[in-house]
């Protein structure tokens, strides 16, 4: 379990209900009680019933001393995760040239452990897409090996019921989307009540029970993703593998799918292991173990592999300050300043990160964006 | 539009068994029976008089397109869940269960196209009985010959004959017509092929037809007979009639010695009346070719004027129409059967492969069998041979390479189309390659008998041959459908593109 029941009964406290209600479920579906999942999944929607309404600060009546009570009873219960860190997947010089371009993915090496997460960044026609396809089985290699460790020796179909990939553009579901959440989890091989619990479950976990009556139609785009999240969690796949999938999302559900997601992925219920790209850079490094950068078919940059190589400190930020100002500030010959239109970047060997941040506001330079970019794919682009 | 019960029963399915849910049989089934119990109430207040003729077909048209809407409808709406295409989990004999399933829903639809014929049928068999036909056929010429004993022929037609080893054979040449004797001495000059003073010549073939056939026979000696046809005295009559009747439909003698022989003056007026009854029973409205030709016709016969006077002509074809409509499925019933079990398994081919395949490959696939055949076509328009025996063996020779493409997916670490293709088509010729190569080996048998006149020719029951393959096609296809194609299917279907 990664969230503990003092935590979740901290953020009751604070008034973090949206968070301790989702984690909440976490938590009991970890404890794999089903009686406690059901009695959680309804204090779920009282409090999104509630929620409708507009007046998220005034709570259902037994709401806190519900919560305390499952909290209670599913730390009673435990549960534990034995796989957490178990080698999923591991590429070896994997590359693919298409038969009919000029593109081609170099050879490229990659490890995926359950419960870490794997961020591919790059520009747009730069191989992300080739590579989670040639990882999620989709595609061909010319060279290089795939190695999916869980398996044993498995058959091209066997590695698609392991692995669930999500594409940038989601095809579209026919019938009601329940259904369709019903038909997934049924064709994991959860039947019966446990179907429908699995179900309700993931309705509520995603926020969705409102919409689960509709069509594909008549949901938004960011709704299409997050059911799609959905059912693809009910089927519980061993590694998933995500093409873009803040695309469509708002900014808020943006860091909420990918922190829901990271947590469901270190949970004891289905710990799997999770590979995305996305050109949200700063969601992903957030959330990610390890990062990739691609260009033009090239690993150029692995998070992991680039510890205690970095020679250089880089913040970026926004500011209607003038460029000479900023210079003066830290001396021409200790900073290299950049600007991209936007934002300005200051790389410096010899200053921190925290003493540019510092010397910035104790200079009195008004902010109104701020990040430090040393470790970030950023400074790639 | 579901009842509670059956709302019921498809959750539980789909919860339960997605890939029964998927296939939604039971959501056909459902349809289909109401669709048919609407129709055979339809049809059956719609066929009430079974003298009519049949409308049948122009029914089945509407009732084909109505399935075919149906089917449409399966394909589109109900057929969008796929346990196989989303990778679910595999359970021991799914192929075999999605086959049954699939066909079970497309029999159902291709059985509701023959419910007007049965309809019809049941109609016709509850409106009249077996015997109840005959002894009205019997009664309708028995009673004209009483009602106008005066106008008819009671003498017998004699035909005396000769029994004889050999006939001559008849041979043409162009200068007319000439005969040959058995042992290849020509005879020429000699202008009819009948023996002269009206004694024909016949051989013991002959011989026996006649004695089957004659309504009396007088035996001269050892060789000549005198053969004795009865005139004409059946006015009325349908094909097979009797055949399932215990009565039986007389004869011209049977009448002849029933009512002819020892005539007696009838009641005409009750005769008359009688005559009428069964007229409006049998008698058509709508009038054919025939009922006009013996309405109008200007022969003086004394047939012609009796089928005139009573209407004998409409009745026939009420009668006829009564008796084909009585005993269509009893008499058709094996061209039904195969009717309804090669379009449903041709279907659930085309739908099994759909539902494993790529819909690129699959409609690849329909444009090569198109092609191949066009192909095929060319060849043998262009080629001089054995148009049958090339056909054929075309066929197989596809068959083969098509098993050899499909058995390479075993091979391969990708997935192309060409394999897809392959393997689309050998799944859908296999029920039917036993048929092709009985087929090949009964025209081969029949070209070497017509090559070599002195071959075994031994009896061989065709029919045998071909239901045989038949039931082996099935057969092979039962058995080989989980452990091969199903096999071939998964290999295919999840292998990376290329």
């Amino acid at each position: 379990m990664n969230t503990s029941a003092a935590e979740i009964s901290s953020y009751l406290k604070h008034g973090d209900y949206a968070v301790a209600v989702r984690r909440t479920l976490d938590f009991c579906l970890d404890s794999g009680n089903d009686a406690l999942i059901e009695k959680a999944i309804i204090w779920s929607m009282s409090y999104h019933e509630h929620e409708k309404t507009g007046l998220e600060k005034t709570l259902p009546g037994d709401f806190i001393e519900t919560a305390e009570i499952i909290l209670q009873q599913a730390a009673a219960t435990g549960g534990g995760n034995n796989e957490q860190n178990k080698q999923l997947i591991s590429a070896e010089n994997i590359s693919k040239k298409y038969n009919n371009g000029s593109f081609s993915l170099k050879p490229i090496n990659l490890s995926v452990n359950t419960g870490s997460v794997l961020g591919i960044v790059g520009e747009n026609g730069n191989g992300k897409t080739t590579l989670l396809r040639c990882l999620a089985g989709q595609l061909g290699l010319n060279n290089g090996v795939i190695k999916y460790h869980l398996l044993g020796k498995p058959d091209a179909y066997a590695i698609k019921n392991h692995i669930a990939f999500i594409p940038q553009r989601i095809p579209k579901w026919y019938g009601m989307l329940k259904d369709n959440l019903h038909f997934s989890a049924a064709i994991a091989g959860i039947n019966g009540d446990k179907n429908n619990l699995m179900v309700n479950f993931m309705l509520e976990r995603l926020n969705l029970s409102s919409f689960a009556h509709l069509t594909w139609d008549q949901i938004s785009s960011g709704y299409r993703t997050r059911f799609e999240i959905a059912r693809i969690l009910l089927q519980k796949p061993r590694l998933l593998i995500l093409d873009e999938p803040l695309a469509n999302l708002d900014i808020n559900a943006q860091q909420t799918i990918l922190t829901d997601l990271i947590f469901m992925a270190k949970g004891a219920h289905n710990p799997m292991g999770i590979i995305l790209s996305s050109q949200q850079l700063h969601e992903v490094e957030k959330v990610a173990d390890e990062v990739i950068f691609i260009k033009h078919g090239k690993c150029l940059y692995k998070s992991n592999d680039s510890e205690g190589k970095i020679t250089s400190n880089a913040v970026e930020f926004e500011t209607k300050a003038q460029r000479e100002s900023i210079i003066s500030l830290f001396g021409e010959e200790n900073i290299e300043l950049q600007f991209n239109g936007g934002f300005y970047t200051i790389v410096s060997s010899a200053l921190s990160s925290q003493q540019i941040i510092a010397k910035m506001i104790g200079a009195g330079i008004e902010l109104t964006y701020l990040r430090d970019i040393t470790y970030s794919t950023k400074r790639l682009f | 539009m579901l009842p509670s019960l059956l709302q019921k029963i498809d959750d539980k399915l789909l919860r339960n068994k997605p890939g029964v849910w998927a296939a939604r049989t039971h959501l056909v089934l459902y349809f289909t029976m109401a669709f048919a119990l609407i129709l055979s109430a339809l049809c059956y207040f719609v066929f009430f008089d079974a003298k009519q003729y049949s409308h049948v077909g122009a029914w089945n048209t509407f009732v084909v397109m109505i399935a075919m809407v149906g089917f449409v409808f399966w394909m589109i709406f109900l057929l969008r869940f796929n346990v196989f295409k989303r990778f679910g989990h595999w359970s021991a004999a799914d192929g075999l269960r999605d086959f049954g399933l699939y066909f079970i829903s497309i029999g159902a639809m291709v059985a509701v196209c023959f419910v007007p014929s049965a309809v019809e049928t049941l109609r016709a068999n509850q409106q009249f009985g077996n015997e109840e036909i005959v002894n009205d056929i019997n009664e309708l010429n028995i009673n004209a010959c009483r009602l106008e004993y005066n106008m008819l022929p009671l003498v017998w037609e004699p035909d005396t004959c000769r029994v004889v080893d050999t006939l001559p054979v008849v041979v043409y040449s162009d200068s007319g017509v000439q005969y040959e004797s058995v042992d290849g001495e020509e005879t020429t000059d000699v202008a009819m092929p009948m023996p002269v003073n009206k004694i024909n010549t016949i051989d013991t073939a002959g011989l026996r037809n006649k004695l089957n056939n004659a309504d009396s026979v007088i035996k001269l000696n050892d060789s000549t007979y005198v053969f004795y046809e009865c005139p004409t005295y059946m006015f009325v009559g349908a094909y097979n009639s009797d055949k399932y009747s215990k009565v039986k439909v007389m004869n011209s003698a049977d009448i002849y010695n029933s009512v002819l022989k020892n005539y007696q003056k009838p009641d005409r007026a009750a005769l008359l009346k009688r005559m009428l009854e069964l007229r409006n029973k049998y008698g058509v409205d709508d009038r054919n070719y025939y009922g006009n030709y013996y309405d109008n016709n200007q022969e003086t016969s004394y047939e012609a004027r009796i089928k005139q006077k009573y209407d004998f002509g409409r009745i026939s074809n009420g009668v006829n129409n009564v008796v084909q409509k009585k005993y269509e499925w009893t008499e058709n019933w094996p061209i039904y059967l195969r009717i309804f079990y090669y379009a449903t398994l041709l279907i659930t081919l085309l739908v099994f492969i759909f539902r494993h395949t790529k819909a690129k490959t699959f409609f690849l696939s329909v444009l090569t069998a198109v092609l191949l055949t066009i192909l095929t076509g060319l060849i043998m328009v262009l080629s001089y041979g054995q148009k049958d025996i090339s056909l054929l063996s075309f066929i197989i020779v596809y068959y083969a390479v098509f098993l050899i493409l499909a058995v390479s997916v075993f091979k391969t670490n990708v997935r192309t189309a060409v394999q897809g293709i392959g393997l689309n088509l050998f799944l859908f010729m296999t029920p039917f390659i036993p048929l092709v190569i009985v087929s090949l080996y009964l025209e081969i048998q029949q070209r070497n008998l017509f090559n070599n006149p002195e071959m075994d020719r031994s009896y061989y029951d065709s029919h045998l041959y071909y239901l045989t393959a038949e039931i082996a096609g099935s057969v092979i296809l039962f058995i080989l459908l989980q452990p091969l194609f199903k096999k071939l299917y998964r290999k295919w279907f999840a292998a990376p593109e290329e």
